[in-house]
C-alpha cells in the first residue's frame, strides 16, 4: 500500500489556482439573482391583489377612460376593419404598438371589449380600463426588469454584443376563446422571453346575458367545486396513464382548485380550467388544460 | 426549506471547493478543464438545486455532478485528440508537478473509467462504501467488487513495473 499512500499525498498536494474561488464565486452570485428575481415575482403578485381591487373602485370613475376609448385613431381603424362576429359584443385591439431600446423588443397588443348592440345596458368601461392599466403597467414593469438584468449583465462583465445575443423580448398580446351571443371569453397574456418567473395570464370571461364576469359556480352550480376536483383527478390519471407526467402531491402537484383558479370558456361553452407552466407539472408541459363537462365525464358515471 | 437547502448547497460548495478541484485535477491533469469541470457542475447544482430532498443528501448529489463533468471533458477531450489523427491517443499529458515518481498514476490511468472512479472516492476523498454507491449509482457489493478487482490490477502492475525496473 505504500505507494497508494505515495499517490495520496502527491494528490494532495495538487496545486490550486487561485482562480478556482473567483468562478466558483461567479455562478453563485449568477444563481443568487436569478432565485432574488424568483421570490420578486412572488411578491409582486401579491401586491397586485391589492391594486386589482384599487383598480375596481377607479372603474367607477370611468368616464375618463370612454372619452379616450372613443377618440382614439387606432380605435377607430381597427373597429372599422373588423368583421363584426356574433351580434352583441366583440373584441378588438384597442392600442398596438413595438418599440427597441437597449436590445430590449417590445410588443404590445392591448384588446378592448366593444358593445356592439346599444341597448343593452351592458357596461364594459371598467373591465376595459383594467385590462389597459394592466397591460400598460406590465409592459413598463417588463421593461425596468430587462433593463435592470442588462446593468447586472454588462457590470459582470458581459459585452453589448453578447446582450445583444440574448435576443430579449417582452410581449403583451391576447388571444379569443369564444366571442358569441352568450359569452366573451378572452385571455391576456405578458411574457418576457428570458425568464418564466414574470409570466402572466388574466382571463377574462363575460356573460353577455347579464354583463358580468361570469363564475364557475354560476357554470356549474353551487357543488363546482367538487365537480371539478373529480374530474381533474380522472383526466390527470388518463393522462398518466398515457405517459404524461404530473408533481405528486407531495411535490406541489394538484390538490385541489381555489376560487381564483384560471379558466375560460372554450368553443362548446364548457369552461377549462387552466394551469400555469410548473403549477402542477414540470415545465416542460407547458399549460395544462382540463375541460370540464357538468354532466361528469363518461367514465365517472359508469362508475356512480 | 427550500431556501434553508439552498443555502447549505452553497455553503458546502465554498467549503469544499479545493477537494472538487484536485479531484477534477486528477482527471483531466490540466488546469484549465479541471477548472471548467468544476465551474460547470456548480453552475448545473445550483440550477438544480430544487431537487435536493435533504441535507445529507448534499454530498453525494454533487459529487455525482461533479464526477459525470469530469467525464464530460475527458470524453470531448478524445474526441479532439481522435479527430485531430494523433498516435497514441490514450496517452494523457501531463503538467508539471505532478508526474515526479507518478508511476502509479499512470497504471491508475489504464484502469476502467469507473474503477478509477471509485478508487479516487475510496482513497483521495475517503468515502464509505455507501457514500460511493450513492454516487455512482452501482449497487454496494458492485462498487465492492470493482475496487478490489482494480486494487488487485494496480498491484499486479505495479510488481511487473518493478521487475523491468530490476
Amino acid at each position: 500500500m505504500g505507494r497508494l499512500e505515495k499517490m495520496k499525498e502527491r494528490y494532495e498536494e495538487i496545486v490550486i489556482p487561485q482562480e478556482l474561488n473567483a468562478r466558483i464565486e461567479q455562478e453563485i452570485m449568477k444563481s443568487r439573482r436569478q432565485q432574488t428575481e424568483k421570490s420578486r415575482a412572488g411578491k409582486r403578485r401579491r401586491y397586485q391583489k391589492i391594486i386589482r381591487s384599487m383598480e375596481a373602485m377607479a372603474a367607477a370613475v370611468g368616464i375618463l377612460f370612454t372619452a379616450a376609448l372613443n377618440t382614439s385613431p387606432a380605435f377607430a381603424k381597427e373597429a372599422a376593419q373588423l368583421p363584426v362576429i356574433g351580434g352583441l359584443a366583440r373584441i378588438l385591439t384597442f392600442r398596438s404598438y413595438e418599440t427597441e431600446k437597449d436590445d430590449i423588443a417590445v410588443s404590445v397588443e392591448i384588446p378592448t371589449i366593444e358593445m356592439i348592440a346599444e341597448d343593452t345596458g351592458i357596461m364594459v368601461d371598467g373591465i376595459n380600463e383594467e385590462i389597459f392599466t394592466r397591460c400598460s403597467q406590465y409592459a413598463e414593469d417588463a421593461v425596468l426588469r430587462a433593463e435592470e438584468y442588462r446593468n447586472a449583465f454588462l457590470e459582470t462583465g458581459g459585452t453589448p454584443e453578447e446582450w445583444k445575443e440574448h435576443k430579449i423580448k417582452i410581449t403583451v398580446n391576447y388571444e379569443i376563446k369564444q366571442q358569441n351571443n352568450d359569452y366573451l371569453s378572452f385571455v391576456v397574456r405578458g411574457t418576457e422571453n428570458w425568464s418564466n418567473a414574470y409570466n402572466e395570464s388574466i382571463y377574462y370571461n363575460l356573460d353577455l346575458n347579464t354583463g358580468k364576469l361570469v363564475t364557475l359556480e354560476e357554470m356549474l352550480g353551487s357543488n363546482y367545486m367538487e365537480l371539478v376536483n373529480e374530474s381533474i383527478r380522472e383526466q390527470i390519471a388518463e393522462r398518466q396513464k398515457a405517459g404524461e407526467i404530473f408533481f405528486a402531491a407531495e411535490e406541489g402537484g394538484f390538490t385541489g382548485i381555489s376560487q381564483e383558479v384560471k379558466f375560460y370558456i372554450n368553443e362548446e361553452n364548457r369552461p377549462v380550467i387552466v394551469f400555469a407552466k410548473y403549477e402542477i407539472a414540470p415545465g416542460a408541459s407547458g399549460e395544462i388544460e382540463f375541460e370540464i363537462v357538468k354532466e361528469g365525464p363518461p367514465s365517472s358515471q359508469e362508475t356512480q | 426549506m427550500k431556501q434553508i437547502l439552498y443555502e447549505r448547497l452553497i455553503q458546502y460548495i465554498l467549503e469544499n471547493q479545493d477537494r472538487f478541484y484536485r479531484l477534477a485535477y486528477s482527471y483531466t491533469r490540466h488546469q484549465e478543464d479541471a477548472l471548467d469541470a468544476v465551474q460547470n457542475a456548480v453552475c448545473k447544482a445550483l440550477e438544480a438545486h430544487e431537487s435536493i430532498k435533504n441535507a445529507d443528501a448534499i454530498k453525494t448529489w454533487f459529487y455525482r455532478i461533479l464526477m459525470n463533468e469530469c467525464l464530460a471533458v475527458i470524453k470531448k477531450r478524445n474526441k479532439v485528440v481522435l479527430t485531430a489523427g494523433a498516435v497514441g491517443e490514450s496517452e494523457a499529458y501531463y503538467e508539471k508537478g505532478y508526474e515526479q515518481g507518478g508511476d502509479i498514476e499512470q497504471e491508475l490511468e489504464k484502469l476502467e473509467l469507473d474503477v478509477q472512479g471509485i478508487i479516487k472516492l475510496r482513497f483521495f476523498e475517503e468515502m464509505s462504501l455507501k457514500e460511493i454507491s450513492g454516487i455512482t449509482g452501482l449497487n454496494l457489493n458492485t462498487v465492492k467488487t470493482k475496487l478490489y478487482r482494480g486494487l488487485k490490477l494496480l498491484k499486479e502492475n505495479i510488481q511487473e513495473a518493478e521487475l523491468w525496473a530490476d
